[in-house]
């Protein structure tokens, strides 16, 4: 409901109007009405907009000036032009930290909606204690991350956790999930997708919801294989929702910072750091300001571009 | 997106009211495989749900050095006796039921205008409110706490507090705003002709209709406020101004063997989403949906 009603509002905006409608314009009673009107609508916005101001857009700005001076958390430092995104992009750390932002973002992105569509699928037929699934489900989602974290530590962090446990009695040897560079990486990318899927499943369920099933019987009298069926039937008409899901799944993965902190830590040897833990500890960790902003901006552009282009997608499955 | 796109929406995420009366030819044909599917989900949901049950079943577990046996909640004693939680608890409760408060106060009247209003103004502003919503959370931490270290808002549950309220406030206007827009405006119009003022027919007529989007909000709000991590990680340094998030994290790394103890502290933090999400459940995906939409 969200996402419609952003994007509805937005073209909205685009076309100069409010959220309801272009309507007629206020009433001949006229002049003093809307002069009242306009006055009570500033004395609506103001207390939002100064908060906005004051905690979004001040700190952009200043963050904005602080990527191009060598300060640190205490002292502002002097003017260094573009020198910190220079650096930035000249440090293997940076493309390694990009390289697996992209791989944990591709990984959350798909597997949750792989995982989330293939369970609105099997709940949206007649299944004995659906509804109890349908709540059950949605759990992961709704549980605080450090408690998901705390749990998924005590599953796999060390030796004596269980799964490793398991691993061995499988004759697999001695697992260590959060040791081992690769598999780290992969329990990170597990973990996202395991917090993640509940949110995908209810985007496919209400978009799922709005599907006239008169088609599928049709399809079905046509002779269409189930395979038939959902590619050229159900994925199409699900398609906006999809990629309005793809669009927030994205922005999430690129800005989830607590479920790789809590984890790893961005080890064993960064293999598991995505640029937020990178900007984070940068910053925080470090202490230099400059730098740590400068990739934060960075992510920010190409999040930005990826967004765009996914809402131009948007746009063309609106108009066919 | 029409009034009654995001009216279904926000009732209808599991249960659309047109869908059961079609629904029942569709499903007679495939009940053959109804066992199949139910076996299916049963073993995902099994394998899925390992971690939090894991989490109920090792709080109620004897701690280390304990002498009972079987299942106990002598754990729960311990961790608000002897530890800091009952405090970390209520700073968490304070610090987002303060944020439900304000945002929902300062976010309503914006998304009345939001709705309402039909000027270019209006359009621009929330065209910046959508901008600003997409901006990483890292970026606006790093001046706020250069700027709250100067006013001694640093390790102070006022700051973050203020930072919560400031990032849930895009969301929240664009919530309300949306549940406006499902209220005629006529009813108004009615009003203002018999003489009512904006703001009147505001609180009167829009807002007495709102409870709805009014609970999504705020619950969205208490989420955020509640899950959040990276603000409190950045901004909380002592133990008596621990949210639990940072608690139970610090908790844990402190007792890493003992897990009765730290599950148990996991289950008290745990608890306030499920019930809301029990009781709430059906306001709960608008406000969920929200919730994620401030980055997880």
């Amino acid at each position: 409901m969200m996402t419609e009603s952003v994007i509805g509002s937005l073209k909205k905006a685009r076309n100069g109007v409010g959220n309801a409608g272009s309507g007629r314009p206020p009433g001949d009673r006229g002049r003093k009405r809307r002069l009242s009107q306009s006055r009570t609508f500033t004395l609506f916005v103001l207390p939002s907009l100064i908060l906005l101001v004051l905690l979004n857009l001040y700190p952009v700005i200043y963050a904005g000036q602080q990527s191009l001076r060598n300060g640190d958390l205490l002292s502002a430092g002097n003017f260094v032009g573009l020198n910190n995104y220079v650096s930035t992009l000249q440090s293997p750390a940076f493309w390694h930290a990009a390289a697996f932002t992209l791989t944990f973002t591709l990984v959350g992105v798909f597997g949750s909606w792989a995982l989330g569509l293939g369970l609105a699928l099997l709940l949206r037929t007649r299944i004995p204690a659906g509804g109890i699934f349908k709540v059950l489900l949605l759990l992961p989602w709704v549980v605080p991350v450090v408690v998901s974290a705390t749990s998924w530590n005590w599953l796999v962090a060390t030796p004596q956790s269980p799964l490793p446990i398991l691993a061995q009695a499988l004759g697999l040897g001695n697992v260590l999930f959060l040791a081992n560079p690769f598999l780290a990486q992969v329990t990170v990318c597990v973990f996202k997708v395991w917090i993640s899927f509940p949110f995908m499943m209810m985007m496919m369920s209400s978009a799922l919801a709005s599907v006239d099933v008169n088609v599928y019987e049709a399809s079905k009298v046509d002779g269409a294989t189930a395979f038939q069926t959902f590619g050229r039937i159900t994925l199409p008409m699900i398609s906006r929702s999809t990629y309005i899901s793809w669009i927030l799944m994205t922005i999430f993965c690129v800005n989830d910072f607590p479920s790789i902190f809590l984890l790893t830590g961005g080890g064993p040897v960064n293999s598991t750091q995505t640029l937020v833990v990178l900007a984070y500890s940068t910053v925080f960790q470090n202490f230099q300001t400059g730098p740590g902003v400068a990739i934060a901006f960075m992510m920010t552009i190409v999040l930005v571009i990826i967004a765009t282009l996914l809402y131009r997608q948007i746009r063309k499955v609106n108009i066919e | 997106m029409s009034v009654e796109t995001s009216r279904t929406a926000m009732t209808g995420q599991f249960t659309s009211a047109a869908r059961p009366r079609k629904r029942r030819t569709l499903s007679q044909a495939r009940d053959s495989g109804k066992w199949l599917r139910f076996v299916v989900i049963f073993v995902i949901a099994a394998i899925v749900l390992v971690p939090i049950v894991a989490v109920v079943l090792l709080s109620l577990q004897p701690s280390l050095g304990s002498t009972a046996n079987g299942i106990t909640l002598e754990n729960f004693g311990k961790i608000f006796t002897e530890t800091s939680v009952g405090t970390w608890l209520m700073n968490s409760l304070g610090v987002a039921v303060v944020t439900v408060l304000v945002a929902v106060i300062v976010a309503a009247p914006a998304g009345y205008v939001l709705s309402r209003g039909r000027s270019k103004l209006v359009s621009g502003y929330s065209l910046v409110l959508f901008v600003v919503q997409s901006l990483p959370v890292v970026t606006s931490v790093i001046p706020l706490f250069i700027l709250f270290a100067k006013v001694g808002l640093v390790d102070n549950l006022a700051g973050v507090t203020i930072i919560y309220v400031g990032s849930t406030m895009s969301v929240a206007i664009w919530m309300m705003a949306a549940y406006f827009d499902s209220i005629p405006i006529t009813l108004e119009e009615a009003a203002w002709m018999d003489g009512c003022s904006v703001f009147g027919s505001f609180a009167r007529i829009v807002l007495r209709n709102s409870l709805p989007g009014v609970l999504s909000t705020a619950i969205f709000a208490f989420l955020l406020a509640w899950n959040d991590y990276l603000v409190a990680v950045v901004f909380l340094r002592s133990d008596q101004n621990y949210t639990l998030q940072i608690g139970l994290q610090t908790f844990f790394q402190q007792n890493q063997t003992n897990w009765g103890l730290v599950m148990a502290v996991a289950v008290v933090m745990m608890l306030p989403p499920v019930i809301l999400f029990a009781a709430l459940n059906k306001y709960f995906s608008v406000g969920g949906i929200g919730g994620s939409l401030a980055g997880r």
